[in-house]
């Protein structure tokens, strides 16, 4: 069975920066309910392990990759129109600390 | 002046001087504005769209409607979320620009259920978007704010994408056509992404003929999306003959049979029944349609698959949305609370809740069950699909198990109940990248229902030209919300 | 030294070289004007796509087949998802699944022994943004957002920090020779992650692994090795072992040691999954033998020959392979014609000397290859001395003109016929001292030659003015 709680719930929301209710914490645990009951199933389906995942929609493809040319940097304004924070040409965010 | 048209009669009528672009193009303002006041269909009108020459081309002068996913330079283009409610990029999606070209007029900007997902039209940061047939109905999502201002005459097409059923059951609820053709016939450049490996753009009508026109100017190869294709030699206006004599159909027993749906409600049973009769639409005109069965597992396993997989390609595909180089700045006194309140006041709880379960799909300890096993079920479900589309030229199925449903006592989340099969099979086509047209089929209860077919991948002229054919059988071509009678026509 | 063995392993990121990043088209290149090589992706604007960058797969390619790995059958790519304000996508495409190289070796010297080093994978990645930090805000600078990255992940096959280094030391040099990446330590091109671990000599099990992140020069990677074998030594000889904690750390460059940044429980789940924006991309063999064939010779092999065909020192031919350049303009005199001995001493004597006053690169050096031949050729043919071929190329260089206008004036006098000459009309003048070196004086040869310089204001060429005597002595 799976481990999914409250807790999970609330920890795995905050990882990806997002803030939850307690109604829609509790609304998560129902849905996940119902997935779980049928990926459980799946589990069953005999050499299922066997199965190469699809990742993609089409077929591997023999798309061309693209040749190595350099197109002309976006003007400043265009990339600093919807930023509601920079300074000179940068994006400003409060003192980054600490780091990967 | 009413201008409830096909594409070819609207551009008679421009090379006749009956009308000019410009008044078309004042008409379906005036039309936008209306359908705005009763079903908050649009995130942006523009007012300022003037007319655009008229050439030999089918589609000049003529208006439409672009969903806000679409990125528009220049344009508001919010998703219709609150993430990016300021949002005004500087580039145009490849589809868009394709459309350009050929000298098309965008009237607005059409509400969703937020990027994408949703399949209700209840999700959008501008509020609920209603169905033009009944204004206490949803119109189906996420192109909902497309299907209701096509349903309801303002022009006769808008662009739609599709990732679940996004374009395909809004077009049965509003009683349109709504076709998304084989994954990366038309590019995603610029479409703001929902699941990356499921998403298709495509295009809401009120024809088969308008949605061939529409899709042959949207699609193209493009150096920006690595996953779009050459489709020159692929001309589907062009190829719409209306001969289906000796074409293929099957239906699957475990989805349609009313046997699978022992509390069945009238609704369903008349939907069902009016399946059938749709049916034998086809067989009068020589195609051979019969019934497959798949297994049951598989079956009752698309939803569930269709929810680890789109919800965790989104988690990642919207960690973009940060508030920091586009979109509010959420408060907070380091960047991560910043980021967290952007997130947090952003997106409604739907797409918080998809995210959460998403990410458990993808953690590690999680991944080869929920997610990876997803990926499994989805490569069994498509190898059965090309195996039977060796037999066959496509799957004719219902779409949904009736009409639109209420607004009211709608929630959107994530239930198993016996119907949910015959809710969420169209999934299946955006499985395996296959092309798919709805096309509406009658009325239950006065309300619209549709009718799909779907095919092998890059036989989309096959597939529009059986619905093209059965369109005709039918008295449902370039229908329209009777709420126009109400509206600024005559 | 420590009495324990030390186990470290290497993961080394170097920025390739192209002309446009790896899965956009802006510019790849340094600039200091802030956002400034960007295109929408760069910055991830809603609805941008990645593309893939061919002449980065090719290199890719190039460096698993140099470090003998096995290729995958097909490219493509993975998404690792993490939140900094230096991923401006939310996720950093890399490769997880297929890394373009598995499971390769390749031998190295060091301090004259071999050492054959066991790669774990290479992979091709994208680069982050930089943050500049002041006092209480940073600024974000995209134009690094983007740029191709190779890591290289070896396996824990290092015991000493001089392995350690001696290892990124050649793989800097293979990029160069490779021309896959400039990898200039000093414009922070390559930038290493190091774990140690350390265990009792006759221990079978590897200890408890320490992983230091984001060590940005050599010389660090040295330090931060040595300082955690001696911190986890200590905590080990004090039987405290057990605090030394599977963890990462980083190297604080200003104390010299290592600094705790987050235990095995903080570690993040980076929920890779494929890339579905970029289709998977088969690798012909054709285009593998392609590329095999763009493989230069690698600097080891260039020692080899330098030192069993053209007769080099081993300490001259490690100097002359250590920079791509040096060899290049070695291996382009010995095409000439140049003699390899002479040419060696020239270079590491003379040239990386004056270079290296100078702050030049030998690129910008006057006297490429064909300038230098007038010297040598000179020099070799012994119409000049080597005093003066030193002194024509300190002249060459400081004038800046080709060595042949100096080597007229100085042009030793080389005319047999001239010389025959002047040798008679001397030996005419001196029959006495003839008769006396006849009868045994041999000493007075240099008599000889000392009267036919004095005749010749030292012009007369040395070894013909000794040939002609000894011819006329007879």
């Amino acid at each position: 069975m799976h481990n999914f709680t409250k807790e999970l719930v609330d920890e795995l929301a905050d990882k990806l920066l997002i803030g939850l209710t307690r109604e829609e914490n509790e609304l998560i645990l129902n849905e996940f309910n119902v997935i779980d009951e049928t990926m459980e199933l799946i589990t069953k389906i005999p050499s299922i392990s066997s199965v190469e995942p699809m990742t993609h929609a089409l077929p591997s493809s023999t798309y061309t990759p693209r040749e190595d040319a350099k197109e002309e940097s976006v003007d400043i304004s265009d990339l600093l129109a919807n930023c509601d924070a920079y300074e000179g040409r940068e994006v400003k965010v409060p003192k980054v600390v600490g780091g990967d | 002046m009413n201008y409830i048209k096909t594409i070819e009669e609207l551009h008679e009528m421009l090379k006749n001087k009956e009308v000019t672009s410009d008044e078309l193009v004042k008409d379906s303002l005036k039309k936008a504005h209306f359908i705005q006041d009763k079903c908050n269909a649009f995130v942006t009108i523009l007012d300022d769209a003037t007319g655009k020459e008229v050439n030999d081309d089918l589609l000049s002068g003529i208006p439409y409607g672009i969903k806000d996913n679409y990125s528009t330079k220049g344009i508001l283009s919010t998703g219709s979320s609150n993430t990016l409610k300021d949002y005004v990029p500087f580039f145009t999606a490849t589809a868009v620009k394709n459309l350009e070209r050929h000298n098309l007029v965008p009237i607005g900007k059409t509400a969703l259920d937020e990027f994408g997902m949703g399949g209700s039209g209840t999700t959008a940061h501008t509020g609920n978007i209603l169905n033009p047939w009944d204004l206490k109905r949803m119109a189906g999502g996420s192109s909902s704010g497309s299907a209701a201002s096509v349903a309801a005459g303002v022009y006769p097409f808008a662009l739609g994408s599709d990732t679940g059923d996004s374009i395909r059951k809004p077009a049965a609820f509003c009683g349109i056509v709504g076709y998304k053709p084989t994954y990366g016939m038309i590019s995603r450049y610029g479409l703001f992404p929902f699941a990356s490996s499921l998403d298709h753009c495509g295009c809401l009508t009120r024809s088969v003929k308008d949605a061939a026109l529409v899709v042959d100017a949207m699609k193209g190869q493009d150096e920006n999306d690595l996953t779009s294709w050459d489709s020159q030699n692929i001309h589907l206006f062009a190829s719409l003959d209306g001969k289906v004599k000796g074409k293929k159909l099957f239906y699957i027993k475990e989805i349609v049979n009313l046997e699978n749906y022992p509390d069945a409600s009238n609704e369903l049973k008349e939907h069902l029944d009016n399946f059938y009769k749709t049916l034998d639409l086809l067989k009068e005109e020589g195609v051979t349609i019969k019934e497959e069965s798949i297994d049951r597992t598989l079956v009752n396993a698309i939803f569930s698959v269709y929810q680890c997989l789109s919800c965790a390609e989104a988690t990642s595909n919207m960690s973009n949305l940060t508030g920091i180089i586009f979109g509010p700045r959420g408060e907070g006194k380091n960047i991560y609370e910043m980021i967290k309140d952007h997130r947090t006041k952003g997106f409604s709880s739907l797409i918080k809740r998809r995210f959460v379960i998403g990410s458990y799909a993808l953690q590690k300890e999680n991944q080869e069950k929920y997610f990876v096993n997803a990926q499994r079920v989805r490569r069994l479900i498509v190898d059965k699909m090309n195996e039977l589309f060796q037999k066959y030229d496509g799957l004719i199925m219902p779409v949904s198990t009736g009409p639109a449903p209420y607004i009211d006592g709608h929630k959107e989340e994530i239930t198993n109940d016996n119907t949910t099969n015959l809710e969420e099979h169209l999934q299946i086509g955006n499985f395996g990248g296959f092309p798919s047209i709805t096309i509406p089929n009658g009325f239950i209860n006065n309300l619209p229902v549709g009718i799909n077919i779907t095919g092998k991948c890059f036989d989309d002229a096959n597939i529009l030209n059986i619905a093209y054919a059965l369109e005709s059988k039918m008295p449902y071509k370039n229908q329209v919300a009777p709420i126009i009678k109400e509206g600024p026509y005559e | 030294m420590s009495k324990y063995k030390a186990v470290i392993g290497l993961e080394m990121h170097c920025e390739m070289k192209s002309q446009s990043k790896v899965f956009s088209n802006a510019e790849n290149s340094y600039n200091d004007n802030p956002n400034a090589n960007i295109r929408p992706l760069d910055m991830a604007f809603p609805g941008t796509l990645p593309t893939v960058n061919l002449e980065c797969i090719r290199k890719s390619l190039l460096m698993s087949l140099v470090l003998n790995c096995k290729q995958p059958e097909y490219i493509y790519f993975d998404r690792k998802n993490y939140y900094y304000p230096d991923l401006p996508k939310g996720y950093q495409i890399t490769q997880m699944h297929a890394p373009v190289g598995t499971n390769g070796k390749i031998i190295i010297d060091v301090e004259g022994h071999e050492k054959e080093v066991l790669i774990h994978d290479i992979h091709l990645e994208e680069d982050s943004a930089s943050l500049d930090h002041y006092s209480t805000i940073s600024l974000i600078d995209y134009n690094r957002s983007g740029v191709p990255l190779l890591e290289l992940v070896t396996e824990p096959c290092f015991n000493s920090a001089q392995e350690a280094v001696a290892f990124l030391e050649y793989m800097r040099r293979i990029y160069q020779y490779c021309d896959v990446s400039e990898a200039d330590t000093k414009k922070g091109q390559i930038r290493c992650d190091v774990n140690v671990s350390i265990m009792d000599e006759k221990d079978t099990q590897l200890g408890t692994k320490v992983e230091i992140k984001n060590v940005n020069s050599f010389s660090n990677v040295e330090k931060a090795i040595l300082y955690e074998i001696k911190r986890q030594s200590e905590l080990k000889e004090a039987g405290k072992y057990d605090e030394v904690e599977q963890e990462t750390r980083r190297f604080d460059e200003e104390s010299g040691t290592t600094i705790r940044m987050r235990g095995k429980v903080d570690a993040i789940d980076y929920k890779y999954f494929v890339e579905p924006n970029i289709p998977k991309l088969k690798i012909e063999a054709s285009w593998l033998e392609e590329i095999k064939k763009d493989i230069p010779i690698l600097p080891r092999e260039r020692k080899q020959k330098y030192i069993n065909e053209f007769g080099l020192s081993e300490y001259d031919a490690n100097i002359i392979i250590k920079e791509k350049d040096y060899a290049l303009y070695f291996e382009e005199c010995i095409s000439l014609g140049m003699p390899p001995k002479t040419v060696a001493n020239y270079l590491i004597v003379q040239i990386i000397a004056y270079l290296n006053k100078e702050g030049l690169t030998i690129k910008e050096f006057y006297l490429t290859p064909k300038l230098l031949k007038q010297i040598i050729e000179e020099l070799e043919k012994g119409n000049i001395s080597s005093k003066q071929a030193k002194e024509i190329f300190n002249k060459a260089l400081l004038e800046k003109k080709e060595p042949k206008t100096y080597l007229e004036k100085t042009a030793q006098l080389s005319d047999e016929k001239v010389l025959e000459d002047i040798i008679t009309q001397i030996l005419e003048n001196n029959k006495k001292q003839i008769e006396e070196y006849k009868n045994g004086k041999t000493n007075l040869f240099q008599y000889f030659v000392g009267q036919v310089m004095k005749e010749t204001k030292g012009k007369a060429n040395p070894n013909m003015v000794r040939d002609i005597l000894i011819k006329k002595l007879v």
